[in-house]
């Protein structure tokens, strides 16, 4: 490229080029594309910078909002129908022996039992700790006939708690309860669910049921910073094998 | 196309996703209605041979258009009750044959039901022998807050008519043989239940707990009547109100700064206004 090269460059083709972007000395190595191909560029830059700002937009009226936890159970989880199972038979609650540990081997779970009862409010008494599970002494005793349920805090404000992996639980996995004479009752998951707080299922958690069943209560979904909780239950239907 | 056939093009589509979207709206109630309270697919059976008189029998289950049984219970004699068996919800063909007779033998009675989620059933043979009946009856009650729910089912032929007491309380007065009550409330205790009829009389303690559900079966025995107490349903003493508080939020994810989102509509911005400035000169220029 001669002098006379840099002679011809000194009338480049400005108009065509944004105010914005002319700048002195640069002018002189872009080579100006085709009319019909800027406007093209000059649109999908209009588009892409409104879904950005529609983006950063939502992006910023959500950030108030509680986020979703990584790994939240699917909303339904139905159980597959395996082969008979030799009928348990009916057992009364005064012969069955109270619950003093809990292992789920699928999710890493060992915790001993406490019994909860009520609040003042009447709502689910919580254990103390975030490191032991509970068990509910308001319903049936774990083996018995009915809905035995055991609650366990999913972290603390620190960490995770006892029950931080029981949503990774699915159909068929096993849960072992340690009753106070040594015997096991052995639990088989049929369904795992998770409920917004405002819709829990009273009947389906704690009402009557025709076989010994247990229930596994956590808190999962997202958590509410200005409340302070967690916006869902995450609840793990077992029903009795042995 | 003219810009006017562009126009009612458009306009068109618009009006069919409307229609689109108020379809889907009268329709979601609707959906959201039909879906069961169960958790699951899974409804309870359990059978009985309540017909005095009648020879021991295999009780045979099919889902409906199967030729395979689902269960098979054998030898079930007059007064014995199974244990509640849980069948996915559906259509079954429940038949009873004379105990050790081939499944393919022909039945000597034979009915079909239909099992819901979520809920219990008792299938039972009435009746007498010379004439008996099988019977659905149906489980599932919700107990009245700190109450307990008995019903009661008549099975005795050699006392025709029954009258159950429990405590000071009259259950049933004069319950005719093969029928069966409907579920009543009592108060959670210990009661003392009797049976009479009109040449014999039964009695048997009973422990009733709130939340759940029994029936008091009454049949012929060896010194004339006997009492059975099934548990049918159990739930929770005292329901806890509502969902559970249980976790603080540790592990949760925190919510960011507004001011990458702030930047970030920013430069969106500014590359949209600078998009459709450019775009704006190069038609000018066209």
């Amino acid at each position: 490229m001669g002098p006379a090269g840099v002679e011809r460059h000194h009338e480049p083709p400005y108009r065509d080029i944004p105010a914005w972007v002319r700048v002195p000395g640069l002018a002189v190595r872009i080579r100006v594309p085709g009319r019909r191909l800027q406007r093209r560029v000059a649109a999908g830059a209009m588009a892409a910078g409104v879904v950005v700002t529609a983006l950063a937009t939502a992006g910023l009226l959500s950030a108030g909002r509680p986020g979703y936890v990584a790994g939240a159970p699917p909303p339904v989880t139905s159980a597959p129908h395996g082969a008979w199972v030799a009928s348990a038979p009916q057992t009364a609650a005064a012969h069955v022996p109270r619950p003093v540990f809990l292992t789920i081997p699928a999710v890493g779970i060992r915790t001993p039992l406490l019994r909860l009862g009520l609040t003042v409010t009447g709502a689910l008494q919580v254990p103390p700790t975030t490191a032991l599970a509970g068990w509910y002494g308001g319903g049936p005793r774990p083996g018995a006939t009915g809905p035995a349920v055991i609650g366990g805090h999913v972290d603390s404000r620190a960490g995770p708690g006892v029950f931080f992996r029981l949503h990774l639980l699915r159909p068929g996995d096993r849960v072992y309860v340690r009753q106070a004479d040594g015997r096991l009752a052995v639990f088989r998951v049929t369904v795992v669910r998770s409920y917004p707080k405002a819709r829990f299922p009273t009947a389906a958690v704690y009402g009557p049921v025709p076989t010994p069943q247990l229930r596994l209560i956590t808190c999962g979904g997202a958590f509410d910073w200005a409340r302070g909780s967690y916006l869902a239950n995450v609840v793990v239907y077992a029903t009795l094998l042995a | 196309m003219t810009h006017r056939a562009r126009v009612r093009l458009v306009s068109r589509l618009l009006a069919a996703c409307a229609a689109t979207l108020g379809l889907l709206a009268a329709v979601a109630p609707a959906a959201v209605a039909s879906t069961a309270p169960a958790v699951g697919s899974a409804g309870y059976l359990r059978l009985a041979n309540l017909s005095p008189g009648a020879p021991t029998c295999d009780v045979y289950l099919y889902p409906v258009g199967n030729t395979h049984a689902r269960l098979v219970l054998r030898n079930i004699s007059y007064g014995m009750v199974s244990a509640y068996h849980a069948l996915p919800a559906g259509g079954y063909t429940v038949a009873l044959r004379k105990a050790g007779l081939p499944a393919s033998s022909l039945p000597v009675l034979s009915s079909t039901i239909s099992v819901s989620a979520g809920q219990a059933y008792t299938m039972a043979s009435l009746g007498p022998s010379s004439d008996p009946r099988l019977e659905l009856l149906p489980d599932t009650r919700t107990t009245p807050e700190g109450k307990a729910l008995v019903r009661v089912i008549q099975a005795s032929l050699g006392q025709r008519r029954v009258t159950l007491t429990a405590g000071r309380h009259v259950l049933v007065r004069n319950l005719a043989f093969g029928s069966a009550t409907s579920y009543a409330a009592v108060t959670p205790g210990s009661y003392d239940v009797r049976v009479t009829g009109k040449s014999a009389t039964a009695a048997d303690r009973e422990t009733w707990a709130a939340g759940t559900t029994y029936t008091m079966v009454v049949l012929d025995g060896a010194g004339g009547l006997q009492l059975e107490c099934l548990t049918d349903e159990a739930g929770s003493k005292t329901r806890p109100a509502g969902a559970a508080p249980l976790g603080f939020g540790g592990t949760a994810p925190r919510p960011g700064s507004p001011l990458w989102w702030l930047a970030e509509m920013a430069g969106g911005g500014l590359l949209a206004g600078g998009g459709a400035l450019w775009l704006r000169r190069t038609r000018l220029a066209a």
